[in-house]
């Protein structure tokens, strides 16, 4: 108990004089989950420009302007010529364009049927779907206006004329997100990729600092499981308060809908780090340099976002895709997040999603022999000096 | 030393480092096959929806099959209620929901109007839209059936018929990515990323492992030592840099629009800045290990901040602002326009210019800070 005790005070000493691992525990995530919140704030894509051409010029043409310009996603910008437009597309100062041609009233009223061109720049595929979308909408709001007038004018009575123009009405509900939040979507799993990234350094840097101040015989000397384990006891808290941090800002101070409680997701998240900390621990054993620990490190965890299947869909990935996925704590960590955040899932369901972990545990007998060839490598080179001397 | 033994001192320098190796090779290579991977299928089809069917009429069923038959959708059963929909989607079983109401059929006969439920798990967007796009569609079409049959019960003419229904057509095309795929919209902008930040990784720890010791960079003046830096590292960049362009894209059938010299003229700013930005921060540093974590940190923010995800017309001022001063933040969306997109030269010439100043900045940053880290350690 004595040992376990100096070790704690070993180690939260070292942490003290560390400023960089100070700045990892401290500022520094603060720092980032601000910016990752901050550039995300605006959470509705807003008054996103788009280029309007009307060639007619007309009441009709004017009102369909006008509809596009009603519409919050989107802000008109006039152009007089085509060519003008088309720069503007190709430049991205406009994200989408809208044409409407020549004696579109004339065409409309004498029965030809003309034709309005929308191109959306598919490029910023977020954006340009949804401009899409929306001005679709505007339009055709603003175009059964027309059709509505043109039966009336026909003779038939209003209310038949409504059903005829639409019998079929819809309902679409976004489940478990209902006004399609940025925030809501994307927030959670960045600042987790984040948070991932910055548990892997701290877990890294504290097992590096012993190779660096060349202190490993010091370590070992308290015996290797009592060493490892105090810096998990130190660590890996430290980390959790920091997801504990990041859920008050998304489930408490934006008051973001959460079906489960904080217990459940910070269960969730400890087993995360112990899977993190499994894996660094197997690197550092495995490669024993401070660089190269962590430019492996950081080449295996910087990719884990995409692989959280929430941008792109797990189902529609490839099975390596899929395979690799697996490799990542988050990914499995996302899983149980969304279940319990959105579906409100019992703790039944969720121990059973922590079973999922266990590939992980193949990494502790690999430890051991790691960890049992460096320790002995070690002490073999002291003693060689010893002898020398 | 001539200027050539310098170069290849510093080539020696970052092949003989495994730390740099590993990013810079290791890292170049492995993600150009990584980060692709997810997206290989472009975009999500046949997602799984569950019908609650309470009409059970001849019409329903014909939605239901109109549903089955959208390559976006694909029915994989049918419930009884909605709660137990519910439940299947939060097994994970389904990703969307379709109700149909009880006297669907025989209200739309009526012309007595009818609503038709579509739900999506919006917990994942792409699932949700393309579940919501494709109900749409079959809603569309149900809908128009049921109209068309409507006005030639009334002996219209089917040709005036369709035509005032549809007095106006709406024709929306994507462009500059036409299948609407996902590689298109974020492999190119992430593997530029991707050589931003091994740049500024392998400098950085080039330098911070040499600052504490004497060797060949500190017999040389500082001027001569960041050339050979800007010209080893760029030799191998030009590389890369060719690789990804030109190689990787072709592979994935990713567009380049822009021509060859275009884009090397465009490249040559974006890697000088880039690298004179590494060896300028690489002087803060004294240990290995600390680039790349620096680097790591910042690099979500910069791939945010570049506005090829998430448009730069909804970001804060003051963060565009700011992050202007980081090469990759102007110089991807630059590449992007220019290659992607086919954007005149003009229009980023600009940022071609912003990226020659940023490149003089750095520079004399670089030049300042290895004066002084050899003044450090002469004064030991």
């Amino acid at each position: 108990m004595l040992a376990m005790t100096s070790l704690i005070k070993r180690e939260l000493k070292a942490l003290w004089n560390d400023p960089w691992q100070l700045a990892l525990i401290s500022y520094i995530p603060l720092l980032g989950i601000f910016c990752i919140w901050w550039l995300f704030s605006a959470a509705l894509p807003r008054h996103l420009p788009v280029a309007v051409v009307d060639m007619d010029n007309t009441s009709l043409s004017r009102s369909l302007t006008r509809r596009i310009e009603a519409n919050p996603a989107a802000r008109v910008l006039s152009y007089s010529d085509l060519a003008s437009a088309k720069r503007a597309m190709l430049q991205a100062d406009v994200y989408a364009m809208v044409v409407i041609p020549q004696s579109i009233r004339r065409d409309m009223l004498t029965g030809r049927q003309p034709g309005i061109d929308i191109r959306y720049n598919s490029q910023f595929l977020l954006v340009g779907k949804l401009l899409s979308s929306q001005i679709q909408q505007s339009l055709a709001d603003g175009l059964r206006d027309v059709a509505r007038q043109k039966q009336l004018s026909m003779g038939i009575p209003k209310v038949q004329a409504e059903l005829q123009m639409q019998p079929l009405q819809t309902q679409v509900t976004a489940l478990y997100n209902h006004n399609s939040n940025y925030v809501v979507f994307l927030l959670p799993p960045v600042l987790i990729a984040l948070g991932q990234l910055m548990a892997m350094l701290i877990f890294a840097n504290s097992l590096n600092r012993e190779l660096r101040q060349n202190t490993m015989r010091d370590w070992f000397s308290h015996g290797i499981w009592r060493g490892i384990g105090v810096k998990a006891i130190v660590y890996v808290p430290l980390v959790v308060m920091q997801g504990r941090l990041i859920l008050a800002l998304l489930y408490q101070f934006l008051g973001l809908p959460l079906a489960g409680t904080f217990g459940q997701l910070l269960v969730a998240q400890l087993v995360m780090l112990v899977a993190i900390w499994l894996l660094v621990v197997a690197i550092f054993f495995l490669l024993q340099d401070c660089a190269r620990v962590i430019s492996f490190c950081s080449a295996l965890f910087a990719p884990a976002f995409p692989f959280m299947g929430i941008t792109f869909p797990t189902h529609d990935m490839p099975m390596l895709a899929q395979w690799w996925r697996k490799l990542m704590p988050s990914s499995h960590y996302i899983d149980s997040h969304i279940g319990l955040v959105s579906y409100g899932q019992a703790w039944p369901q969720l121990f059973e999603q922590l079973t999922d972990y266990w590939g992980y545990s193949l990494l502790i007998p690999l430890i051991i022999v790691l960890a049992i060839k460096v320790r002995d490598g070690i002490f073999a080179d002291q003693n060689a000096l010893a002898g020398g001397v | 030393m001539s200027f050539i033994q310098l170069v290849l001192h510093e080539l020696r320098a970052i092949v003989q480092d495994k730390a740099i190796a590993v990013t810079l090779f290791g890292g170049v290579l492995f993600y150009s096959v990584l980060y692709p991977l997810p997206y290989s299928y472009e975009v999500p089809t046949e997602q799984k929806l569950v019908v609650v069917d309470q009409d059970n009429s001849s019409l329903s069923r014909k939605v239901t099959r109109h549903a089955d038959a959208s390559p976006k959708l694909q029915v994989v059963a049918k419930l009884a209620s909605l709660p137990e929909a519910q439940r299947w989607i939060e097994l994970g079983k389904a990703h969307g929901v379709l109700h149909i109401p009880q006297g669907f059929r025989r209200d739309l006969m009526l012309n007595r109007g009818v609503t038709l439920g579509y739900g999506g798990d919006a917990n994942f967007f792409l699932v949700y839209s393309a579940v919501i796009e494709g109900l749409v569609s079959v809603g569309r079409n149900a809908q128009q059936y049921v109209q068309f049959i409507g006005l030639l019960a009334k002996g219209n003419d089917p040709k005036v018929a369709k035509v005032t229904l549809n007095p106006i057509e709406l024709n929306s095309v994507p462009v500059f990515n036409p299948n609407l795929g996902y590689m298109g919209y974020v492999v190119p902008g992430v593997l530029l990323l991707v050589l931003h930040q091994t740049l500024l990784i392998g400098t950085g720890i080039l330098g911070a492992g040499q600052w504490r010791h004497s060797g060949y960079w500190s017999s040389v003046h500082p001027l001569q030592l960041v050339l050979g830096r800007l010209v080893a590292f760029g030799l191998i960049y030009s590389t890369f840099a060719s690789y990804y362009l030109g190689w990787c894209a072709y592979f994935y059938g990713l567009r380049s629009l822009a021509t060859l010299s275009q884009l090397a003229l465009f490249m040559l700013p974006f890697l000088l800045a880039t690298c004179a930005a590494g060896i300028a921060f690489s002087c803060a540093f004294v240990r290995r290990d600390l680039p790349t974590q620096f680097m790591l940190v910042i690099s979500m923010p910069i791939l945010f901040l570049t506005g090829f995800i998430w448009p730069l017309e909804l970001i804060p001022e003051p963060l565009v602002m700011g992050s202007q001063l980081m090469p990759g933040v102007p110089g991807i969306m630059a590449i992007i326009k220019l290659n992607q997109m086919g954007a005149p030269w003009e229009s980023v010439a600009d940022v071609w210019l912003q990226l020659w100043g940023l490149f003089v900045l750095y520079f004399a940053i670089a030049l300042i800070g290895v004066h002084w880290r050899r003044g450090q350690l002469e004064a030991h």
